[in-house]
């Protein structure tokens, strides 16, 4: 990964090209734009590219990760470089947690405790209060992972009806519904979420650590990177609901925004563009960061969590999960 | 056996020596696989420095370390981006002439240049000198060995460092 890479994101359909050591960026418009490949550190496509093999081999030797998202926001797949930065001593020790009950069951209950917890933060609301109360009670009675995803199902349902009532009816999730979503309300919290996750695969990418040992989401579940999906969970409230409830406050998404069917919903070619500059702009927001005495950015909170789960393996360092501070 | 064993008689490239004199820490992090130097931007500056200077010189690769360049009679040259010599470079390009000497080769002396502040370091080799690279190869594999990381140093000394994140982001 380069030093000073950004992230690129591509909303319109478009061709990408190697052009001697940089890459181009074909539009339909006809105005091509060049990126120096050292300032790419991924690309997010949320619409139609077309790629060629010279172009992933230039991706591939500057250890550029391109995510690509389909129709409705789902995280369609990505491609990596070969190369990665894993290491057998971190992955192994990975592996000896994950496969430790008792301590996959702790790290996956201070997960949830702490999405729960972030999830209140972020709708600023005590109508929450008594579910979370219910959720403290119940999670040291949890014994598998199953039972801790049903409590998290229970307090998110409450948790939705909640943030239902801060939502101008046309944007209300009445339920949340997935594959496709069926209304603008969870075509936009689909599309979040699946940009926290290419997020923390781009973020875990550059550690040691392995994306598909996890801790709290079952192995089978979709047979995705199940670690990938756990360390996303604190981050969602952060990006996910936080920013569907101000884009409404500000009226800065119209109806217009979505494409939505009879049963199904996704976001318009427009709606994609202001979800691509809305997102943009908060992970490049900055918070001080106490202990490390500097601005970081959310973008670069992600990193400092897979870095933790690192301290865990190598060093045995207890993990709490990300909360909010400010 | 116990995977995170590691063999002493493995050899050690220049920068496990360096890492040993700026800090044992980095080192044993290191050699479990965790690398951020990619993402330094103070990295990516010493390798721009590399390609830039002296760039008629050819690198000499000896499997675990790559020598800068190294001229007749056997002196070991070594190119700094730093501003500031520091013993940790004199470490090694010592360790340099010891793995050169170890294949029979007889060593006169190492430089270290400071393109940036246009001036070098003369190393001398003699059995001081080796004792001391004999020394910090010794004290590198018992960092390495060591079960558990060594403790931080003070944070200001950290500054710069690619390992900060990790170190401090607690």
């Amino acid at each position: 990964m380069p030093a000073a890479g950004r992230t690129y994101w591509l909303t319109e359909p478009c061709r990408i090209r190697r052009e001697d050591n940089s890459v181009r960026i074909e539009r339909h418009d006809g105005t091509p734009v060049h990126l120096p490949i050292t300032d790419i550190r991924d690309l997010v496509a949320f619409d139609h590219i077309d790629i060629n093999t010279s172009a992933l081999s230039l991706l591939n030797r500057h250890g550029v990760t391109l995510h690509v998202l389909d129709h409705y926001g789902n995280h369609a797949g990505h491609f990596a470089p070969a190369e990665s930065m894993a290491s057998a001593s971190v992955i192994r020790r990975q592996v000896e947690i994950s496969s430790n009950p008792a301590q996959r069951l702790d790290i996956g209950r201070s997960l949830l405790l702490t999405t729960a917890e972030n999830l209140r933060w972020s709708l600023d609301t005590d109508l929450l209060d008594p579910a979370l109360d219910a959720l403290r009670a119940a999670l040291p009675d949890c014994d598998t992972s199953d039972a801790l995803m049903g409590q998290e199902g229970n307090f998110r349902r409450t948790a939705w009806a909640v943030l239902d009532t801060q939502l101008p009816p046309w944007l209300r999730l009445n339920g949340r519904t997935r594959r496709p979503p069926t209304n603008a309300g969870n075509a936009f919290i689909s599309y979040l979420n699946s940009l926290v996750y290419a997020r923390v695969l781009t973020a875990l990418r550059s550690t040691p650590l392995h994306p598909a040992i996890g801790f709290l989401h079952s192995d089978t579940d979709r047979r995705r990177n199940t670690f990938a999906l756990d360390l996303a969970e604190p981050f969602k409230p952060l990006f996910a609901e936080r920013l569907l409830k101000r884009a409404a406050a500000q009226k800065h998404l119209k109806e217009t925004d979505f494409e939505t069917d009879v049963g199904r919903a996704a976001l318009s070619k427009n709606g994609r563009k202001k979800i691509a500059a809305l997102v943009k702009d908060e992970l490049a927001t900055t918070v001080y960061h106490r202990s490390l005495k500097r601005q970081v950015s959310y973008e670069k909170l992600i990193h400092l969590e897979a870095l933790k789960i690192v301290r865990l393996c190598l060093e045995g360092t207890p993990y709490k999960p990300f909360r909010p501070w400010w | 056996m116990n995977p995170d064993a590691y063999d002493s008689a493995e050899p050690l490239g220049g920068v496990h020596i360096k890492y040993l004199r700026h800090c044992p820490r980095q080192l044993w992090l290191y050699m479990r696989g965790y690398r951020p130097e990619a993402d330094s931007d103070l990295v990516a500056f010493g390798q721009i420095v590399d390609e830039t200077t002296f760039a008629r010189r050819r690198h000499v690769d000896l499997g675990e370390a790559r020598i800068d360049w190294v001229t007749a009679g056997a002196v070991i040259h070594e190119t700094k981006s730093s501003r500031a010599p520091s013993p940790a470079h004199d470490a090694q390009v010592r360790h340099y002439c010891l793995l050169l000497e170890r294949r029979g080769i007889n060593v006169r002396g190492g430089i270290v240049h400071y393109p940036l502040i246009r001036r070098t370091t003369e190393i001398t080799w003699d059995d001081e000198a080796r004792d001391q690279a004999e020394g910090a190869e010794a004290a590198a594999h018992a960092v390495i060995a060591a079960p558990r990381a060594p403790e931080r140093l003070t944070r200001s000394r950290c500054r710069g460092c690619a390992y900060l994140d990790y170190c401090w982001g607690a």
